[in-house]
């Protein structure tokens, strides 16, 4: 499971993988921004052409994308059944206590279109379609101005792309420990919370243990490869945006202004779940 | 290329600790072109050297250096680190890119080259290295061979004059290892790139052009391989040990007083045409000496029954990966057995079903007649069954060695006096009761393997298994370390021992299993197992040395009984085994 999601980009050649991934960072903020800010049907069937047409536009299997929503099945579920639960409206069928109202029924069923465009939207741009280097060269690049304020940039990016590398050694790691320290007795499942926490030192140790050997190994193999900053380094990913690029990203900031617009144009349904908005 | 004069160094010499000499008053030279191996015990300094080499570490005396320019020099060193790459022994520690790709282009994009230079590089050492087709995979989907391969092919990205490997092969099965001996063989003969080669696997140095035996932090003696390899006792007494063919060919000679040219024998068809030269003088004694008892007694109680057992891995989207295959095995009470397979062949998998960290879903395994299928069974097996991964060092986390070791017999809720005893019983079987006291971070890796070692032995389980025990370890320190292990089977519990390690597995099993893809592809005596070269082959499994060499002779002799696991046992057949009679 964990694997299939951090860290997880799948190769290709299709226009959006060769998109700037400085551009696809800003975006995917953007398009988070949009998704969740819809609350009128007809823009939510606009968005739903755009996110279909971006998968299409990916040439990645429909089935890798849609998996990426599956980590947040349970938040989705339980926002669904939020509001099917406590919209007021038009009753449709009630049993005891519990009314089903069409209007909760509405804007349940929008929150989880809601929730699933901005993942859909948001994996797409950036863990999908980006490798995490690619990424961490974006988020150097567009941090760049905190210079200025002696952040450390460029030691930041190479934390987080180093962070990604290791997640799954360290995820196998953990799992492998676990199963050494079972054999020798230890007990993960049963006990009180105290016994359970207790337990969990008997993993934690030697995990933090081998990572910092890790540590200190990668920083002996990065010293060998003539690593020492930024200094003189060549930032692979950071060409020169195209004119597709801009191109991109002026539909992206048309159809955010376009969503924000909408609410105030669009007064439907707009009411009755700005409220709901606030949830999430 | 490289040169050391008078170099020495310690650890700790910085942080006001006493410091610990690592690198005593050593002198020597690399030339251009050439291939140098450096081999000695765990401990002895290899490591620190190597690293002294590219400027990792500087000298606290002497000078270093690099094709005329100081690895003390500031102003050379990044240059000396491009000239002098390096592959370290763990694969997945030196991997820094999150595609094999990124990786490459590490160290030129630290060089500052052009991007479009960096990408024409990443691709040209990944053609060089037979990766090309992974370049956009992420290194944890590759396999350990494929890794260190990786960690060769970034080196190269860099276009150095010398690689470096610091035991880049000790976490690599047999095949993978020389895959990777033979790229790096190959980068030295077609672009002429001098290879430094730390190891611990005799027969690699054996194809250097020099080697050098370190000891005690400075070079105990040195020469080409053939003298150096010539001085059995030596090498002996540095804890290392003389590759099987070598060591026929030089008893052979000593027993018929026949003499050897220590060039010729130093390869193995050398060493056969050599062996064939003599015995072809020489008069056949006495019929058969190599007699392999056998251990296994099939009148013991089983004390694991597998049968039928299939299981497959869930992967993420995809459809399930089949790890085991009807595997069926019966182990009896007081056996050793071994389980031999290629990395991937369901080793792993199959034994984790022993003590049920994998329920059996298809197919059942019955331990000491419980059946673990049921969960509560596998509770109550738990204790019985000691279950060791690899690396086992890796799963200490005690302030102390004894309460590290106390772990299991605490978690089984024994009395604080019998604890205490389990742990002393456990450390004295591991020669470890004087350390007790230290924290287990601040010992050695082999002490530390016997302290994990000691950790599941504590639980004092009637069934213990071990998974490649000795991986990582020297030769004597290998040795050392099964000796220890065997006087538990003397005392009736049943081992079983997973390893890629052929000739380790025929000298010390009863019996061994072969899982090729998850199948069993044999089970049976080590004579049956090692009988058919094919059969091991088709397992991607290694020919014990001294069967092979048998094998190269045995068109020399009537009926020679090949199945010899050991140097003398070999010897003695060869000797006195009937011969063929050759007319003309």
């Amino acid at each position: 499971m964990g694997k299939s999601m951090l860290g997880r980009s799948v190769p290709g050649n299709s226009i959006l993988h060769r998109t700037d991934a400085r551009i696809k960072f800003v975006a995917a903020i953007l398009m988070m921004v949009a998704t969740l800010s819809i609350h009128d049907v007809r823009v939510m069937a606009l968005f739903v052409v755009w996110t279909v047409l971006l998968m299409a536009v990916s040439r990645i299997r429909p089935g890798i994308i849609l998996r990426s929503v599956r980590p947040i099945v349970v938040i989705i579920l339980f926002a669904v059944i939020l509001h099917l639960l406590t919209v007021e409206g038009h009753v449709l069928f009630q049993l005891g206590a519990v009314k089903i109202t069409q209007e909760g029924l509405l804007s349940g069923l929008m929150t989880a279109l809601r929730l699933t465009l901005m993942i859909i939207n948001t994996s797409l741009l950036l863990t999908l379609t980006t490798t995490p280097l690619a990424v961490a060269d974006a988020l150097e690049s567009l941090l760049s101005p905190l210079r200025c304020l002696k952040f450390p940039v460029h030691e930041f990016a190479m934390m987080m792309s180093i962070a990604l590398r290791f997640v799954p050694t360290l995820m196998d790691e953990a799992v492998k420990i676990m199963k050494a320290q079972s054999s020798r007795g230890a007990n993960y499942d049963t006990g009180g919370l105290l016994k359970r926490a207790g337990g969990l030192v008997s993993i934690l140790v030697p995990l933090f243990v081998s990572s910092f050997r890790r540590a200190d190994d990668l920083a002996i193999a990065m010293d060998a490869r003539c690593y020492r900053g930024e200094q003189g380094r060549t930032r692979l990913y950071a060409s020169r945006l195209t004119a597709g690029d801009l191109l991109f990203f002026a539909v992206v900031v048309l159809l955010l202004v376009f969503v924000l617009v909408s609410r105030q144009l669009l007064p439907s349904l707009g009411s009755l779940l700005g409220s709901t908005l606030s949830v999430f | 290329m490289i040169e050391f004069q008078n170099v020495s160094f310690s650890y700790g010499a910085m942080q006001g600790q006493r410091p610990i000499e690592a690198v005593r008053q050593l002198s020597f030279s690399i030339e251009k072109g050439s291939h140098v191996a450096l081999i000695g015990r765990n401990g002895s300094g290899k490591s620190t050297i190597a690293r002294l080499m590219n400027g990792l570490l500087l000298p606290d005396e002497g000078l270093v250096m690099v094709d005329g320019k100081l690895t003390a020099d500031d102003d050379s060193i990044y240059e000396i680190r491009r000239q002098c790459g390096m592959v370290f022994q763990n694969p997945d520690n030196q991997i820094i890119g999150t595609t094999v790709r990124d990786d490459v282009a590490f160290g030129p994009s630290n060089l500052g080259l052009p991007a479009e230079e960096i990408m024409r590089r990443v691709d040209e050492s990944l053609a060089m290295t037979g990766l090309l087709d992974l370049k956009e995979r992420p290194p944890h989907e590759l396999s350990g061979g494929q890794k260190q391969k990786l960690a060769i092919a970034s080196v190269l990205a860099m276009r150095p004059d010398c690689i470096i490997l610091d035991e880049a092969t000790a976490m690599l099965d047999p095949v993978a290892r020389r895959d990777v001996m033979a790229l790096v063989g190959k980068l030295k003969r077609q672009h002429g790139i001098t290879i430094v080669q730390i190891t611990h696997h005799m027969e690699e140095a054996l194809t250097a052009d020099y080697v050098h035996v370190i000891s005690e932090g400075g070079i105990a003696f040195g020469g080409t391989p053939a003298s150096v390899f010539d001085q059995v006792d030596r090498i002996k007494s540095e804890g290392l040990s003389v590759p099987a063919h070598l060591e026929i060919a030089r008893l052979i000679a000593a027993r018929t007083g026949v003499d050897y040219d220590r060039e010729e024998i130093i390869s193995f068809e050398g060493a056969v045409r050599f062996v064939r030269g003599v015995i072809a003088k020489y008069a056949a004694g006495p019929i058969n000496a190599c007699v392999c008892k056998p251990r296994f007694d099939k009148s013991q109680p089983a004390v694991i029954e597998v049968t039928d057992l299939s299981y497959a891995y869930p992967t993420a989207g995809g459809p399930p990966v089949e790890a085991l295959h009807a595997v069926s095995m019966t182990v009896r009470q007081g056996e050793i057995l071994g389980i031999a397979g290629h990395t991937g062949s369901g080793k792993s998998t199959l034994i984790q079903h022993l003590n049920g960290l994998i329920p059996a879903h298809k197919g059942h395994v019955v331990v000491l007649g419980r059946d673990l299928s049921e969960k509560k069974e596998v509770r109550q097996i738990r204790p019985q069954v000691g279950l060791l991964f690899q690396y086992p060092e890796d799963q200490l986390f005690e302030e102390t060695v004894a309460l590290d070791i106390a772990f299991a017999p605490k978690q089984q809720k024994r009395s604080p006096k019998e604890v205490e005893r389990a742990v002393l019983r456990a450390a004295r079987r591991l020669g470890i009761e004087s350390i007790l006291d230290r924290s287990p971070f601040e010992l050695s890796g082999g002490q530390r393997r016997r302290v994990a070692i000691a950790g599941v032995l504590a639980a004092e389980p009637a069934i213990v298994i071990l998974d490649e025990p000795a991986a990582g370890l020297d030769p004597a320190g290998r040795d050392d370390l099964f000796k220890d292990l065997l006087t538990l089977s003397d005392e009736g519990a049943t081992l079983i021992i997973v390893s890629h390690d052929m000739e380790m597995m025929t000298r010390y099993a009863d019996r061994i299993l072969v899982l090729n893809e998850g199948e069993v592809a044999g089970i049976g005596m080590p004579s049956q197992i090692i009988a058919s070269a094919q059969f091991l082959d088709q397992a991607h499994l290694d020919m014990p040395a001294p069967k092979r060499f048998l094998d190269a002779l045995a068109d020399e002799y009537k009926d020679l009984d090949t199945s010899c696991f050991n140097v003398m046992d070999a010897v003695t057949a060869l000797l006195t085994a009937k011969r063929r009679v050759h007319h003309g």
